[in-house]
């Protein structure tokens, strides 16, 4: 995509304000149906980041499978487990919440510190001319990401798919095996 | 404009860590940690943009993060639902039924 300067400034601006925003509202919202939205909300703006930065494929997936599949089943799980007690964050407020918001502070200070200080135009030099040479001939970064999954990175693709289905039935024998056991005691309690 | 994005995506990976420690509810901690897998992404594909864009690697690595992601929330939802069956309440301080 190619836009002006300061279009994209305004719409990063917008997308930062909204990440920042939705990330607090996340942790620190005591209702946790509205916290899973929150969820939905940074997962969408995220994913427009993507296409700000051209990385069209990725933003699609990432609202197929966070938006459309990870959310949704937060959201599942906390209407199945939700017991209806909002209690007030900030009561219980302990010493180790302060210690963990130090150190996570200090940790984003630290972060910070390290990225302003890095001269990114060096490493920008140094990587230049091997962007040049390939630059025109793969534009399409779809069909580019495709041959590259099933060449270079084969192995972990296909690894990927096994991981995929052990964790499917994983979940699917978490999540039935204490019916059985309910359904044996209601047997044994029948006869 | 990349120091922009590293600065934001190390914002969203210190409020993940914070809520992952201080949180009481189990669902909310999961959901802290997608908030610290997608700040992993958003540097994986701002870097691949701005340092690689002629092979885009880290794009490739961000999908595979992607999936991870998406079989660990799986599998950590269908473990906070049979907790939940055993104690009744998905608070993390009172899980201690983990015997080894």
């Amino acid at each position: 995509m190619k836009l002006p300067e300061s279009f994209y400034e305004t719409i990063f601006l917008f997308l930062e304000s909204g990440l920042i925003l939705g990330s607090l509202g996340v942790i620190l919202l005591t209702n946790i149906v509205y916290s899973a939205l929150f969820l939905g909300f940074v997962f969408v703006c995220i994913s427009l980041l993507y296409l700000l930065l051209n990385a069209d494929f990725v933003a699609a997936a990432q609202i197929l499978i966070y938006v459309g599949a990870v959310n949704v089943l937060i959201i599942f799980a906390v209407m199945l487990i939700n017991k209806k007690q909002y209690s007030n964050f900030f009561v219980y407020w302990t010493i180790g919440d302060g210690i963990t918001l130090t150190l996570c502070t200090s940790i984003f200070l630290l972060l910070n510190n390290f990225i302003s200080n890095t001269s990114w135009s060096k490493i920008f030099l140094m990587t230049k001319p091997n962007l040049v040479v390939k630059d025109i001939i793969l534009i399409n970064t779809v069909r580019h990401i495709g041959s590259e999954l099933l060449t270079e990175f084969l192995l972990p693709f296909e690894l990927m798919s096994i991981i995929l289905l052990v964790a499917l039935i994983g979940a699917i024998t978490l999540a039935r095996r204490e019916k059985k056991i309910e359904l044996e005691k209601n047997d044994f309690f029948n006869f | 404009m990349l120091e922009h994005i590293l600065t934001l995506s190390a914002f969203l990976f210190c409020i993940g860590v914070f809520g992952l420690i201080t949180s009481r509810n189990m669902v909310r901690a999961l959901m802290c940690l997608e908030l610290i897998f997608n700040a992993v992404n958003i540097n994986l594909v701002a870097f691949s943009n701005f340092l690689d864009s002629s092979q885009i690697k880290g794009e490739i690595f961000s999908i595979f993060i992607i999936a991870i992601a998406a079989a660990e929330a799986t599998i950590g939802l269908a473990i906070v639902l049979a907790i939940y069956r055993n104690r009744k309440s998905t608070r993390i301080d009172q899980f201690n039924l983990l015997k080894w």
